[in-house]
């Protein structure tokens, strides 16, 4: 039942872009590869395809480099603290993210908050562009996704068995290399975890990439939403599906860099 | 005298998983008010045995009969039996009393019935004061209890308990075998438990069943099987035993001459002149006498001191002996001396199976 | 040796304290500009006015799409909690292949890219012919699926299992099992489940983003539109204001009802 709501629509999705487009239909008649060549073979796609990968690893590294840290903090706290903080970093994630993305939006716009602490304090002159650029995609989106990763991490963490660490103490690691280890590997499935939450949420994050980047900072994702609205249904299920293979190509790379599978026991 | 009529019958039943045979071809007929145990190391089959009888599980072949009705396709709810849970499973949202009444609302019986039955169960498990307190605020002895006053309340035909004292400390667990065999005594009910404790399977039943590998490998009276048991693995799992490899010599009408390597010993045996014999004999009933007498000449190894008995290390030609030795004021042995192991011709059984 | 030992506990705090800046900040932003007696958003806030949120309720399309994001929440919540506590039941005691099958099916919303979601679902809307109200409860009713069903299976697999036999070792036959001595031990996180689900649902936006019709819009949809196209921001201020309180609420209820425990380990 679950299935039939889920998976069929994927297929039909795949389904229709293999047609020509039609102006009167939804697709035309004739099969064709036409939509994914067009794609795969213009330059404008192919450059939105890498600034939105570029954008991707920039916002996984800064959530990794912070979030572990911040993990690490919130797993060592006693249980009762260590709840109330997860619940602090679970109750961002309910808020719908097009509130969080107009957070940024009047912080960083030219009536916004750090404009006008900057000129207040009188660093600046005039207000700085700070918005509809990829940075700011990349700022407002990474903090938006942050929780996921510390939550993740922290989980994974926390979960430990602490002698484990004993057990390597006890066998002559300080804490450096008890951390570099024994820590750090045995956290993998929940490195594994975040990193793939991060990632397929920042594909697929249109509002917040609307909001912050502008018509000059798109990605992907807003290219499939601008198909849809000029009606070219085989363009953008096309789009849709480049979309799910970058997915899929980079989930499997993750899994494959971080084999999360061997401390969970179940091989490779 | 008639015998007591047969309340539980597992005839050829067979179940296994995957690829694993967890019972295998297993016969059982238990009488009206005994207590029958299943003991075996952790996976041979007694669990699942237990689960059977319960409906819990299906035989892939084979008949479940329970007071002559056969059972085997009928599901849990509707055989006559009740079962007391090795974690006690006690319903948390519940109190003592519901939780004791809950079988006989199933079996609808009138209120004020149920409230006599419930206090009556109470009663005979000592936990009267307790009766709306939550499973949460009670000690692990009092969670058994009432697990137990829930199980017996309904007067099943059969009560089964899965490893039920498995949880207590020593000095409860014992406390609750004597409580326990009382209880039943006095109610008559047939009850079949599991466990992995031989010492607690010898004290509380009537008849036990030794399983490996889903196989019930000797069943019979404790004393029975622990003083006469047929095969090594029973011999060795209720306690401590000697083993002795010999060749049949002689024989002279029920016994037999065996040869072993340190000497000649008799044991009642078929076994022909000229077959191989283990012989396997207790370490409480292997004397040692000063040299010159009858038995096996071997040389005390080691003397550790236990309390009421003291245990004796023995080497000898026909392999390391065991003898447990009453502390009662008797004679001083000492490391290294030269002693006679002899045993009364009762007190050794030959054992079936080729010895290995 | 001890200034390695103070330099990774500072470092951690540290780390955590801009990181939950960054996270938290954004959202206060908004409430305090919720409150703002001007035209635009100014900082420091010159004032203290409550004159956005008498505007949101004054504007008769804020009104109607706050009423339809409640409206499918609360249908949303339910269908989703009825679905994903039968599936929690029936997987809680299962493993094996088919097993974990069924279990990621339901989970699959979490990690699959809503946007491909999304269109994939009016494709298939626009070929059927699907009206507009139920093809968006369909959106939202498998957004909230794993959140319902996840919770459920936590309590269902914490669950003593020989409970359930005890009560069928009493007489008690499958479907009284399941009412007198299964229900009542999990109906907290049935509840926590029907929380997050309407949570969940009230906040959707990526994949219900094309399903919208003339007159039909949730709040968050609208609150895209009005960011998008300029219009009076600070009415959304208020607008997400409200989402934020109602949020707020909703957690303090759950967490009234199961504790802080069991919020954490069903997520």
């Amino acid at each position: 039942m679950a299935a039939l709501f889920f998976i069929a629509p994927v297929l039909y999705l795949f389904w229709v872009s293999l047609h020509q487009p039609s102006q009167s239909e939804l697709f035309g008649a004739a099969l064709t590869l036409q939509n994914y060549a067009s794609v795969l073979g213009d330059s404008f796609y192919l450059s939105i395809i890498r600034r939105t990968l570029g954008v991707a690893a920039v916002i996984l590294a800064i959530s990794l480099f912070i979030g572990y840290p911040v993990a690490y903090f919130v797993a060592l706290l006693p249980p009762r603290k260590r709840m109330i903080a997860m619940l602090m970093l679970l109750f961002p994630l309910m808020v719908s993210n097009v509130v969080r993305a107009y957070g940024w939006v009047a912080l960083l716009g030219r009536r916004g908050v750090v404009n006008s602490s900057l000129s207040g304090i009188g660093l600046i002159d005039a207000p700085l562009d700070l918005l509809y650029t990829t940075q700011a995609v990349v700022v407002g989106l990474m903090t938006i996704l942050l929780p996921y990763m510390v939550i993740s991490i922290a989980n994974s963490l926390a979960a430990l068995d602490r002698r484990y660490e004993e057990a390597a103490q006890s066998l002559g690691a300080g804490p450096v290399r008890t951390f570099l280890h024994v820590t750090l590997p045995l956290s993998t499935p929940g490195v594994a975890s975040g990193t793939l939450l991060v990632l397929l949420l920042t594909l697929s994050a249109y509002v917040t990439i609307t909001l912050l980047g502008g018509p000059r900072s798109k990605l992907l994702v807003s290219m499939i939403y601008d198909s849809v609205t000029a009606f070219q249904w085989p363009h953008a299920a096309a789009l849709a599906f480049v979309l799910l293979v970058i997915a899929l190509l980079l989930t499997a790379l993750i899994l494959a860099l971080l084999r999360p599978g061997r401390v969970l026991g179940t091989g490779r | 005298m008639s015998d007591p009529p047969i309340d539980v019958q597992l005839i050829g039943v067979r179940k296994t998983f995957g690829s694993v045979v967890a019972v295998d071809d297993v016969r059982l007929d238990i009488p009206r008010g005994t207590i029958f145990s299943l003991l075996g190391p952790s996976g041979c089959g007694k669990t699942t045995t237990l689960r059977l009888i319960a409906g819990f599980e299906q035989p892939d072949s084979g008949e479940v009969h329970i007071r002559g009705e056969r059972v085997t396709a009928v599901p849990p709810y509707r055989r006559n039996f009740s079962m007391v849970f090795q974690s006690y499973a006690l319903f948390p949202h519940l109190d003592v009393a519901d939780n004791v009444a809950f079988g006989l609302r199933m079996r609808r019986v009138a209120r004020n019935d149920r409230v006599r039955a419930v206090n009556d169960a109470l009663e005979l498990v000592k936990l009267t004061a307790l009766a709306d307190r939550y499973p949460r605020q009670l000690s692990g002895g009092q969670q058994q209890r009432v697990a137990l006053a829930r199980a017996i309340v309904v007067k099943p035909a059969v009560l089964l308990l899965d490893e039920p004292l498995g949880a207590l400390d020593k000095m409860l667990r014992e406390e609750m075998q004597i409580e326990l065999r009382s209880l039943q005594q006095r109610l008559g009910i047939t009850a079949v438990f599991v466990t992995h404790d031989q010492e607690e399977a010898l004290t509380l039943s009537d008849c036990v069943a030794v399983m490996r590998n889903g196989v019930i490998e000797q069943m019979g009276a404790p004393r029975e099987i622990y003083d006469r048991p047929r095969t090594q693995f029973v011999a060795g799992f209720l306690g401590a035993s000697n083993f002795i490899d010999g060749i049949v010599v002689d024989r002279d009408g029920a016994s037999a001459i065996v040869e072993t390597a340190g000497g000649r010993v008799p044991v009642r045996t078929d076994s022909r002149v000229g077959e191989r014999v283990r012989i396997a004999v207790r370490p409480e009933r292997l004397r040692m006498v000063a040299q010159g007498g009858d038995g096996l000449p071997a040389r005390i190894r080691d003397i550790v001191y236990r309390g009421p008995v003291t245990h004796f290390y023995l080497d000898s030609a026909a392999g390391a002996l065991l003898s447990y030795q009453q502390n009662a004021g008797a004679h001083e042995w000492a490391v290294g001396t030269q002693v006679h192991c002899a045993w009364d011709i009762d007190s050794a059984v030959a054992l079936e199976g080729e010895p290995s | 040796m001890s200034a390695i030992k103070l330099i990774g506990p500072a470092l951690r705090g540290t780390a955590t304290v801009i990181a939950f800046a960054l996270i938290i900040v954004p959202i206060l932003i908004v409430v305090v500009a919720a409150f703002s007696p001007n035209e635009y958003f100014e900082f420091p806030p010159p004032g203290f006015s409550a004159r956005w949120f008498v505007e949101f309720f004054r504007l008769a399309n804020m009104r109607s799409a706050f009423a339809l994001s409640v409206e499918l929440a609360l249908l949303a919540a339910t269908l989703s909690t009825i679905l994903g506590t039968l599936g929690a039941l029936y997987l809680a005691r299962r493993r094996g292949i088919v097993a974990s099958a069924i279990q990621s099916v339901f989970l699959a919303p979490l990690v699959f890219p809503t946007i491909i979601l999304g269109v994939a679902l009016l494709l298939i809307y626009k070929t059927i012919g699907m009206p507009v109200f139920t093809g968006l409860l369909l959106a939202h009713c498998i957004v909230a699926m794993p959140y319902g069903f996840r919770s459920v299976l936590a309590s269902a697999q914490s669950l003593d299992p020989s409970l359930e036999e005890a009560g069928q070792s009493l007489g008690a036959g499958p479907l009284r099992t399941l009412y007198l001595v299964t229900l009542p031990l999990i109906w907290p996180g049935v509840l926590a489940g029907w929380l997050f689900a309407f949570i969940v649902s009230f906040g959707e936006l990526n994949t219900a983003l094309f399903l919208t019709g003339p007159g039909m819009t949730t709040l968050p949809i609208e609150i895209f539109s009005y960011l998008q196209f300029q219009g009076s921001q600070l009415v959304i201020a208020a607008a997400s204001s409200l989402q934020i309180a109602l949020i707020v609420i909703l957690v303090t209820v759950i967490e009234r009802i199961v504790g802080i425990g069991r919020i954490i380990r069903s997520r």
